[in-house]
């Protein structure tokens, strides 16, 4: 089960409400790449995962990844809190603003709302841990395409530790891989599904 | 152009000679890397300097806050990245005492915070009077991480 613990993973403190901003930083929340995506589909993926290692790598990464989600979630509160008549009608945020005033919802950067349809879970295991490294670079991207835009030092010392922990998973889920073809033999790598032939 | 390109360090991600073709390949990190330590890991991101590969090198500088709250965040992140680097590396006995001695820290320094700052988590008993857990801050908020 899950418990929750009354901390963040990394501090977060941002000085400067800035709605234009969260609603860049949102789509990491909520969007094509974001953190809840990357928290569901490792903890999807597990259950048909075969090995020792798999199932727990996948369960680390995925309760970390929920830990991510709600970093996120503290940058966009933080950046949206005592918003002024101004802030509210700027053209950037005010259509967030109107449906969902300074309340977190997950969606993309672009207004689109989270959809399971961008992660996958395929089942089996080889295709999965391919998928996941995918997603670590699809993620790093994001976070580097949001420390060019953002020039807020409180949100981007957040964003670099955010980035480099996609780094690092990366690392493990190709190393998971390795694992995984070292358990099978040459031969059948690909000629069966290890999730259900073995 | 391509003679710079050519410059460039490939580093340790070479293909063995004996590594099947039309699969990924990331070659592991090798047993008992050099470590960071705890603090620094958490400002970086990473306990492992073989990792850390900032973006345009935007090195994070910043200090960790002097607070209770970030010495257990810093030891609690040394546990997590010591726990996915066994989770591959199961047989590296150094990592795993490590990860042990981290632990057992963390055990005590949790033990300290919730005595003096109040209860993580509904398993944290305490004896003052009232309910704690609903005291402020909560972790998102601005005033959060109870730095006070």
């Amino acid at each position: 089960m899950f418990s929750y613990e009354k901390k963040l993973q990394y501090p977060v403190k941002i000085k400067n409400p800035n709605p234009n901003l969260a609603k860049i930083i949102l789509t990491q929340y909520g969007g094509p790449d974001g953190e809840l995506g990357a928290s569901l589909r490792y903890l999807s993926q597990r259950y048909s995962m075969p090995f020792d290692e798999l199932k727990g790598l996948l369960t680390d990464i995925g309760t970390e990844e929920l830990g991510h989600l709600e970093m996120i979630g503290a940058i966009v509160h933080q950046l949206t809190r005592n918003l002024k008549g101004n802030q509210m009608k700027d053209p950037a945020f005010a259509p967030y603003f109107v449906d969902h005033t300074a309340g977190v919802y997950p969606a993309s950067a672009a207004g689109t709302p989270w959809s399971a349809a961008t992660m996958a879970v395929k089942g089996d295991p080889i295709t999965d841990l391919v998928e996941d490294m995918a997603a670590e670079q699809k993620a790093r991207t994001t976070y580097d395409n949001i420390l060019r835009i953002s020039d807020d030092p409180d949100v981007n010392d957040v964003i670099k530790f955010l980035r480099e922990r996609e780094v690092v998973h990366f690392q493990r889920f190709g190393e998971a891989v390795q694992l995984l073809r070292d358990k099978l033999n040459q031969k059948n790598v690909y000629y069966m599904n290890p999730a259900i032939d073995i | 152009m391509q003679q710079k390109a050519r410059e460039i360090p490939t580093g340790m991600g070479k293909l063995p000679a004996v590594a099947p073709l039309a699969n990924p390949f990331v070659p592991f990190q090798v047993d008992n890397p050099e470590q960071y330590e705890a603090n620094l890991g958490l400002v970086r991101g990473t306990l492992y300097p073989g990792l850390d590969l900032p973006f345009m090198g935007m090195v994070n500088k910043k200090p960790l806050p002097q607070s209770p709250m970030a010495e257990l965040q810093a030891l609690g992140f040394a546990v997590q990245e010591l726990a996915l680097y066994l989770d591959t590396h199961r047989d590296d006995a150094e990592a795993l005492e490590l990860y042990r001695r981290y632990q057992q820290l963390l055990r005590d320094k949790r033990q300290e915070y919730v005595r003096k700052c109040g209860p993580l988590s509904h398993r944290d008993q305490t004896t003052a009077p009232e309910y704690l857990w609903l005291n402020d801050p909560w972790p998102w908020e601005f005033s959060g991480n109870k730095e006070e």
